[in-house]
């Protein structure tokens, strides 16, 4: 009775380990995206502050790519949404994870309490 | 705290590990803080560079040739300048629109470095808190935590109730107004508090508390006899919210009779009100009835105090006699109102302020104050009318209504006043002034201080009305009866 219920205890464990796990790396995806955002805004309004007269190039790879200044806000607006949409769909996604592991919790300490009861059972007998 | 006392042992490390989280995150802070002041250092440097560098159309400098060397150079182009605006973004201009992008960016460090500041300061102040708690779980630091046990007292003292002290002008319980009503010899006791009705009180404890304020307002000039109104009118007040509908000309008509009983009981208060609440309102209390009625109040001690007019005159004599009781030093002839006047000239018998038969003729005794003839009794009988007038009929129904009751007291009507020695402004003699038209319908309630006096008069009166008319004079008679 006590073995089982400790068997049932370590899977319970390592599945809320899992769990643990995936919320932190849907966090850290998260704050990255956060990152991104704040740095996009930033040049956003640095793309503001400037004029057509000047030359805007995007890096792609070893290459500086001329652009126009309108295509250039506007392929940044888009990036902004894009990050805005990722952020929302991690948060949700993290609220999940959330009550996942709250469940899983919660029945970690009753298999716990069991466990404990069973061994206390257990000593009693022995 | 105290449970951090008990379990010393547990407390001090939940709270130690809490301080050291604490301040793992303020370092975090201040390394962050620190790593953006340099960015900041670093970008003021560039906007010096940049402001430098468009003065010369070429710069001969020392270029870096792998990490170890460098090479004479010539920078040329000074004033094109290519930006990073991040996120693989690159802008060609001018010095000057890089300073002004160096410019923004500094602004965003700028505001970053706040919102460090800020976490950091109140992590610090948390720091501070759960250093404080440790120190208080483990009784070092001179924090001591003094905690008194509280059992079985309350048992002891208070008989499971709670005091409350009574302010001189509160409003009196409604439980006392309660058994009033149940209690009044008067009229119709059984009275039920509708919904109306309990409205129409709200409104009538309202104007009573305005009031109340004037009251005290006038405490200035009336100090002797709010003194001890005082004391009374807490007594009084049980009953005196009932007595304030009258005023608002409210309630029922059968009621009238009781309220109206009540509001001469009342009118110990009401004798410094009415002075003033002549004033304001025309109604007031003042209904005062010359005859003693005798009533069980529900006094705030929650005592039952069996009210009779004859009593209550003693109790004020002996009140007066005694300095009063209500601990307001009760100065030797000090007139601050009419009444006290009239307390001058009022003769004791067996504790009884008996006010002086007049020595005035029956019929004009009615106009006359108590014996004395003074200005001052002249004055107060004037003022007296004032209130009277609107109140006279109101005493005339009410002491028909309690003829009943009232007729034990007998009191020698001598003295008109002596309603007077009750803070009640109030004499019979204002009755004969006033004729009043008692046909006016009766409204049984109204708003209060809307009404004028004659109306309000009306409405208290009407179910009186024609018994007033024929036993005005009677009715006076019998109340000087009564008081003697």
């Amino acid at each position: 009775m006590a073995e089982a219920i400790q068997k049932k205890l370590q899977s319970e464990l390592e599945k809320y380990q899992q769990m643990q796990k995936d919320v932190s790396k849907s966090m850290s995806a998260r704050q990255k995206l956060e990152a991104q955002l704040t740095e996009n805004n930033i040049v956003k309004e640095e793309l503001d502050l400037l004029d057509s007269e000047n030359t805007v190039y995007k890096l792609i790879g070893p290459v500086l790519v001329k652009q126009d200044l309108e295509e250039a806000k506007a392929t940044v607006a888009k990036r902004l949404q894009y990050i805005n949409g990722e952020i929302q769909r991690y948060e949700t996604l993290l609220k999940d994870m959330e009550k996942k592991s709250d469940q899983h919790r919660e029945v970690l300490s009753s298999l716990q309490q069991e466990y404990q009861k069973a061994q206390g059972r257990a000593v009693g007998k022995v | 705290m105290a449970e951090e006392n008990k379990t010393k042992i547990e407390a001090p490390q939940g709270v130690n590990r809490l301080r050291v989280e604490h301040e793992k995150v303020v370092k975090g802070c201040e390394g962050q803080i620190q790593h953006w002041e340099k960015v900041k250092g670093d970008y003021e440097v560039l906007q010096d560079r940049l402001k430098t560098l468009p003065d010369k159309v070429s710069h001969d400098v020392m270029v870096p040739f792998g990490s170890l060397a460098f090479m004479p150079g010539k920078l040329v182009h000074t004033n094109e300048i290519t930006v990073l605006l991040g996120d693989s973004w690159f802008a060609k201009c001018s010095a000057k629109q890089a300073q002004k992008l160096v410019e923004h960016r500094k602004k965003h460090v700028q505001s970053v470095l706040d919102d460090l500041q800020k976490t950091r300061n109140n992590f610090e102040a948390r720091i501070g808190f759960t250093q404080d708690l440790e120190n208080l779980s483990d009784s070092k630091g001179g924090l001591v935590d003094i905690r008194e046990e509280v059992g079985g007292i309350e048992d002891i003292v208070s008989n499971g109730k709670r005091r409350v002290a009574l302010k001189p002008h509160s409003k009196p319980k409604m439980e006392a107004i309660v058994k009033i009503e149940e209690e009044e010899e008067v009229g119709d006791r059984t009275r039920v508090l509708s919904e109306d009705e309990l409205w129409a009180r709200l409104d009538e404890l309202e104007a009573q508390e305005e009031l109340e304020e004037k009251l005290d307002r006038s405490d200035a000039a009336d100090t002797n006899g709010n003194d001890e109104m005082t004391s009374s009118s807490e007594e009084e007040k049980n009953e005196g919210d009932r007595p304030d509908e009258i005023p608002k000309g409210m309630t029922l008509g059968p009621v009238n009779t009781c309220l109206v009983n009540g509001i001469s009981q009342s009118t110990w208060e009401g004798g410094e009100e009415a002075e003033d609440v002549g004033d304001l309102l025309p109604t007031i209390h003042f209904v005062h009835t010359v005859e003693p009625k005798k009533v069980r109040i529900n006094t705030g001690k929650n005592t039952m105090l069996k009210f009779s007019e004859m009593k209550e005159q003693k109790q004020h004599a002996k009140r007066k006699k005694n300095g009063n009781s209500n601990g307001h030093s009760h100065h030797g002839p000090n007139i601050t109102s009419p009444m006290d006047i009239y307390r001058l000239f009022v003769d004791v018998k067996n504790g009884e302020r008996v006010p002086r038969k007049s020595i005035l003729k029956s019929r004009s005794r009615e106009n006359s104050v108590c014996s004395d003839t003074s200005e001052g009794s002249a004055a107060d009988f004037e003022e007296r009318r004032m209130f009277g007038r609107t109140l006279s009929h109101d005493d005339n129904t009410y002491s028909d209504t309690s003829d009943g009751v009232t007729e034990e007291e007998g009191s020698p009507a001598g003295n008109q006043n002596q309603p007077t020695s009750r803070f009640q402004a109030f004499s019979d003699t204002v009755v004969e002034k006033e004729p009043l038209p008692l046909s006016v319908p009766h409204l049984t309630i109204s708003p209060p201080a809307l009404p004028t006096i004659p109306e309000r008069k009306l409405e208290e009166v009407a179910p009186e009305a024609p018994q007033e008319a024929p036993k005005r004079v009677s009715k006076f008679k019998a109340a000087r009866l009564q008081h003697k």
